[in-house]
């Protein structure tokens, strides 16, 4: 490690800072640097691992620890065959992270119920409808309640609102406290014989005890604590039996069983609140494919999604290679400060732009239509509305094309277009028959990626129209929603509360959908590479 | 220079020892959680929660810590958010209560009785929830709801509503404005023209026998208010309210004296203080006889999470939501830093601000914002109908707009 593999003869001029840089980092520093990197990588990998180990999440855990060892492996045996490995490594950890552990969990979500209403585990559910199910007493007693110890066991220093009795609440159940030992300030016991009165961090250190103690008071009743200076007298209207599984009304007798999609269902199809989260197979595909909700809007919406899409990539396309020729020539004035000027809706974050165009297309107080001295219902109108979108889109997206189309022309050879000009061609015949099926070989993927990226333009529709104007036949869905928007309405503003295992189901539709496009697409476009 | 072999050595040993530093990091980490109590809470509220709870907290051995988050992060987080980061208290609002209870995402409260009759009835119902047994889910804290703000140079509080529509006219035609009353909407917004809604005699869900709100029972498009329908279309048609009012729009108008009338609440008193305008709030004036102009009422408050039992500060949580909160020194001091009317009624006769007292009395006969989980299907529908109708020309009438708002959300609801 003395010399540098990139040393430079001295006839040849300076290397480039890329070869001087690379020199630098294959030394000693580099090493130090790669040690550190790896260490950091240990580190973080052997934190996660406890966690992951604590929370009993073994696969997970298990999983860590093998891409960590090979991560070592692959960069401290010195070994040629793993070569490819270190260049495979980083970029497969972040596909992995980032496409395909979303794509599965996804996927696994729209096999659920999960969904307003459906959002615990069974176990931490039976737990939330025997909570739901305790109604006051026939009594309906209250008391202040001091939280105390005796012989170390949580005792509640209990005076009964109403009548003022006095009593010691344990496990076992109620005790009269002798009047003449017991000291009561403002309703509230402070002091009893016996008894050790928690105060401040004891009261913390005993919180759950206090919270668990069920003070029996016969039959079904307790008392239990409500906070820290309050108790009330409960009583269970459901009782569960972990033997079948039901939950029984113990007034009406009414048994409620569980209907294998997440709720416990009496046979008058009442349901107890909250209910779980579970697999349900297809359910969520079946509402798709025959719940007029959701099915009706559909294909209205497709169609929408699908021009909106292809009429934005179109005109950005068309505005910027436009005006990517024009600014082309090298002998035009302020070139590049016109460049720059062109380029600066790509510079304002999208939604903010969304949000001006918003505030000046509105048709009785915005510049619009003041300027144009037009009265057109820019987003009142569904067609009008319609138009905005892409207005809007186009102009947010144009400066990007504007760019592409300028890298690519000048990536023309020149020889070619004026070998054209030679054999008799004419400006626009070069254009035509050169410059622009060049073109297309260097953008046709980008236009079909960018297709693909507007397709799911969520931000744009959300914020402009917000999907609307809302026509009287239109359910759920407006008259400028678009998929992804759609799919939005549907988990969270239809039937109540959020609907995730459907809205994910959905979602696995648009990809499908999106998916194929692009296929079909990319597969004509290999036409266009045997120009070359 | 060092080998590179003795290199791999220092490095093996930086390794080994990062990762115990790690290891340690992680296991003290863990064990800090119990002492605090979290509380999430929106920024405007944060300063006033802190100073509150810390007096509470003083003396009994725990830590609150406030973590600001937007209102609509806190709703839609507590459902999904783990454990280990999720906070053992909220302030939120009544209409979560539906969604939040059903998800088991909070816990229900008894508050003593004592201090339960202390607080109006609504206040308490609007925190309520449950299909066979009621049980109260929030601490009532802050009430809020809109009013009428008039602009006094351009008109009086009105004590008819066709006093009003005649002044609101003559103030549009001497300020040259598009419209005669700021009444945001935008893209749709059924909680700001709720009052002309239920003036005309429209209702979200009535209520079934056992005084719970029934969602089979839609009153968008209910006889009594079809019948009064073609008022909007009128109103529509003169220009007293357009739709293409949105919130800034609204403000705007008003605050630079363009119209006479601003139907908002209290959440701009600020501004309009700070405007140096002369003004007024006031109820809304009746439109039809027999039945009253009401806004939507909206209260704020605490909720006590599932997660606060595992955290171990169950028992704390309670005591801090309602025992604490619901006393009315707190209430005073949370409602005031951000110009609302206490909940606790002994709190709200503490209140000397003229204009709070004003949007109190614009309030009674409110109804609470329906906290049901169906609920979440009315607003688009509700919004859209009223926009569809006031747009200026082509609008649809607003019997034919909102028969079809009534059938969407009937067909939302299932």
């Amino acid at each position: 490690m003395t010399s540098a593999p990139f040393a430079s003869p001295p006839t040849v001029p300076p290397a480039s800072w890329l070869a001087r840089a690379l020199g630098f980092f294959s030394g000693t520093v580099g090493l130090v640097i790669k040690f550190t990197l790896l260490a950091v990588v240990n580190a973080l990998a052997i934190w996660a691992f406890s966690i992951l180990l604590n929370d009993g999440k073994w696969i997970a855990a298990l999983v860590v620890a093998g891409v960590t060892v090979l991560i070592d492996v692959a960069y401290l045996v010195p070994s040629k065959r793993l070569v490819p490995v270190k260049f495979l490594i980083p970029g497969t950890i972040f596909l992995v992270a980032f496409v395909v552990v979303p794509i599965v969990s996804n996927a696994n979500i729209a096999f659920t119920n999960w969904s307003t209403g459906h959002n615990l585990s069974k176990d931490e559910a039976i737990t939330a409808i025997e909570e739901v199910s305790l109604a006051p007493s026939a009594e309906a007693s209250t008391y202040t309640a001091t939280p105390a110890r005796k012989d170390g066991e949580i005792v509640l220093l209990l005076r009964d609102e109403a009548t003022g009795e006095l009593y010691a609440g344990s496990e076992d159940g109620l005790e009269p406290l002798p009047a003449e030992t017991t000291t009561v300030e403002n309703g509230t016991i402070v002091a009893a014989e016996g008894y050790e009165v928690l105060q401040g961090d004891e009261l913390l250190a005993a919180d759950t005890e206090i919270t668990e103690l069920v003070i029996p008071t016969g039959g079904d009743v307790f008392i239990r604590a409500e906070g820290l200076s309050l108790a009330v007298e409960l009583q269970p209207t459901l009782r569960y039996d972990p033997e079948t599984d039901t939950f029984t009304n113990i007034e009406t007798g009414a048994v409620f069983t569980d209907n294998g999609e997440g709720s416990f269902v009496a046979e008058t199809g009442e349901a107890l609140e909250p209910g779980w989260r579970t697999h349900i197979g297809f359910a969520n595909f079946e509402t798709i494919l025959t719940d007029p909700l959701v099915r009706d809007p559909f294909f209205r919406v497709f169609l929408w999604t699908f021009a909106y899409a292809f009429l934005s990539v179109l005109i950005q396309f068309a505005i910027g290679l436009f005006l990517a020729i024009t600014l082309n020539k090298p002998d035009l004035k302020l070139q590049r400060i016109q460049r720059a000027f062109l380029v600066l809706p790509f510079a304002i974050p999208a939604f903010l732009a969304v949000l001006v165009w918003q505030g000046l297309l509105n048709d009785e107080f915005g510049v619009v239509n003041q300027l144009l001295r037009t009265d057109i219902p820019w987003l009142f109108d569904p067609t009008w509305a319609k138009v905005s979108c892409v207005l809007v889109n186009v102009w947010i997206g144009f400066p990007y094309w504007f760019l592409v189309c300028t890298g690519a022309l000048q990536a023309v050879p020149e020889e070619l277009t004026e070998a054209a000009r030679v054999d008799g061609a004419g400006g626009l015949q070069v254009f035509r028959k050169v410059t622009f099926p060049l073109l297309l070989v260097a953008t046709a993927p980008l236009l079909i990626a960018s297709f693909a990226f507007n397709f799911n333009l969520f931000n744009n529709i959300y914020f402009l129209t917000g999907g609307g104007p809302y026509e009287v036949e239109q359910t759920v869905a407006g008259s400028t929603d678009i998929l992804i928007s759609y799919t939005y309405k549907i988990a969270f503003q239809a039937g109540g509360g959020a609907q995730y295992g459907l809205a994910a189901a959905v979602s696995i539709f648009i990809f499908f959908i999106v998916a194929g496009i692009s296929a079909i697409s990319f597969w004509r476009t290999k036409a266009l590479e045997e120009i070359k | 220079m060092l080998s590179t072999r003795r290199l791999r050595v220092v490095a093996g040993l930086a390794v080994a020892a990062l990762a115990a530093l790690a290891a340690a990091a992680a296991g003290t980490s863990a064990t800090d959680q119990s002492q605090t109590l979290v509380i999430w809470a929106d920024a405007d509220r944060v300063p006033a929660v802190t100073q509150v709870a810390n007096g509470w907290a003083a003396n009994k051995g725990v830590t609150v810590r406030v973590v600001q988050k937007e209102m609509g992060p806190i709703r839609q987080e507590i459902a999904t958010v783990a454990a280990e980061n999720a906070p053992d208290v909220i302030v939120g609002a009544h209409d979560w209560v539906g969604e939040l209870s059903s998800n088991g995402s909070v816990v229900p409260l008894t508050p003593a009785a004592a201090t339960r009759a202390q607080f109006p009835r609504y206040a308490l119902d609007a925190f309520s929830y449950g299909t066979a047994i009621k049980k109260l889910y929030g601490a009532p804290v802050a009430l809020e709801n809109v009013a009428l703000v008039t602009n006094t140079k351009l008109a009086k509080a009105p004590k008819t509503f066709a006093d009003m529509e005649k002044q609101a006219l003559a103030a549009k035609k001497k300020t040259k404005a598009q419209v005669g009353i700021s009444v945001q909407q935008g893209q749709g917004d059924a909680y700001h023209m709720y009052p002309f809604f239920s003036g005309l005699g429209g209702y979200v869900f009535g209520t079934n026998r056992a005084g719970n709100l029934d969602p089979s029972d839609i009153g968008v498009a209910n006889p009594r208010f079809l019948r009064n329908a073609p008022l909007i279309d009128k109103w529509n048609k003169e220009g007293l309210i357009r739709s293409q009012v949105n919130d800034s729009i609204a403000k705007d108008l008003f605050l630079k004296g363009k119209t006479a009338y601003w139907i908002t609440g209290p959440w701009f008193l600020a501004d309009i203080r700070k405007a140096g305008l002369k003004y007024q709030v006031s109820a809304f004036p009746q439109i039809v006889p027999g039945t009253k102009s009401v806004p939507f009422l909206g209260v704020q408050g605490f909720m006590v999470t599932k997660f606060a039992a595992a955290h171990g500060v169950q028992a704390q949580a309670k005591d801090l939501v309602s025992n604490y909160m619901m006393q009315p020194s707190a209430q005073l001091r949370l409602a005031s830093a951000n110009d609302r009317t206490p909940a606790n009624t002994r709190a709200a006769a503490l209140v000397k601000d003229k204009d709070l007292k004003a949007f109190a009395s614009a309030s009674v006969g409110g109804v609470p914002m329906p906290n049901i989980p169906a609920m979440a299907s009315v607003w688009q529908d509700l919004g859209a109908a009223w926009v569809r109708s006031t747009k200026g020309s082509g609008s649809t009438p607003a019997r034919r707009s909102f028969v079809a708002a009534q059938r969407s959300i009937a067909q939302k609801i299932g």
